[in-house]
């Protein structure tokens, strides 16, 4: 059986997206969350939000998950870098609902997880 | 070495179940960082892949530190290796293998518990116990066990 080696979905917060931010590359696997505030069936495309920034989300490989405006969902997937506007949107491999998620507590967890996987090193979450 | 976790499934985020190294002296047996020494681990994450043949399922998990691969046997009807259990028992092993299977779905986040070891140089899981958790902060507080067990337990050397 092939051994195909999946990258991780690095979390980050969409604050951290931003085009000089060392996350902001093309095909750079991601593991992103906020809330839904649209979403189109016919492209199946979303846009989630948190804390004031949005990323577009491409759910299109997406099955069995049904999405509800003002839900917050979680998403992994690869980022992409459309020209020329220099514009990111995350082609998601998987999503799920994570209504009641504590996010205060999930982005001071995050730093915490990256300043102890800095202090052994070697991890593609602290670049 | 540190033996007195051998008995306890440590919980590890992905990044260092592949870390482990082999026991030089015990088989079976793998340490963190020449720390504590391990041979059942428990982990936390969204299934990111699935493969599933008539004798086992074969699952990906994703923590945010790396991607650990996991396998579920569901061969105990046929195995010779269950042919000394109770015939109710295999069945109930069956059973419950198959309906842990049935659960596991690309998206969903798991907890898995089983013993570690190397597959063509690859560490990976052989899963005895998969739940899918329903709490969407299951994942954060089982990194900040990780993180505390992480720093107070496993990395002390003996």
């Amino acid at each position: 059986m092939a051994n195909t080696r999946i990258e991780p979905g690095v979390p980050i917060t969409l604050q951290e997206l931003y085009p000089s931010s060392q996350f902001y590359k093309e095909a750079v696997s991601l593991r992103v969350t906020g809330m839904l505030t649209g979403y189109s069936v016919e492209t199946a495309i979303g846009v989630i939000e948190d804390a004031g920034k949005s990323l577009k989300i491409n759910t299109q490989n997406l099955r069995d998950v049904s999405f509800r405006v003002g839900s917050i969902y979680q998403f992994i997937g690869e980022l992409h870098i459309e020209q020329p506007n220099n514009e990111a949107f995350l082609q998601a491999r998987t999503g799920r609902n994570v209504d009641g998620i504590d996010m205060n507590l999930y982005r001071k967890t995050v730093e915490l997880l990256r300043q102890f996987l800095k202090e052994e090193g070697n991890s593609n979450m602290v670049e | 070495m540190d033996r007195s976790l051998q008995n306890t499934h440590a919980k590890l985020v992905a990044r260092d179940i592949q870390r482990l190294t082999q026991s030089p002296t015990e088989s079976n047996s793998f340490s963190l960082l020449g720390g504590a020494c391990v041979s059942r681990v428990e982990t936390v994450g969204t299934i990111v892949s699935r493969d599933l043949t008539p004798k086992f399922l074969k699952f990906g998990v994703d923590d945010g530190t790396g991607c650990v691969t996991c396998v579920l046997w569901l061969n105990q009807l046929t195995s010779s290796y269950f042919s000394r259990c109770h015939p109710d028992t295999i069945l109930l092993l069956a059973s419950a293998a198959r309906k842990q299977a049935a659960e596991i779905r690309i998206g969903a986040v798991a907890r898995v518990r089983g013993r570690v070891g190397s597959y063509r140089g690859v560490m990976q899981i052989t899963a005895t116990v998969v739940v899918v958790e329903r709490d969407p902060n299951a994942e954060i507080l089982h990194w900040l066990e990780c993180l505390r067990l992480g720093q107070s337990c496993y990395r002390i050397q003996s």
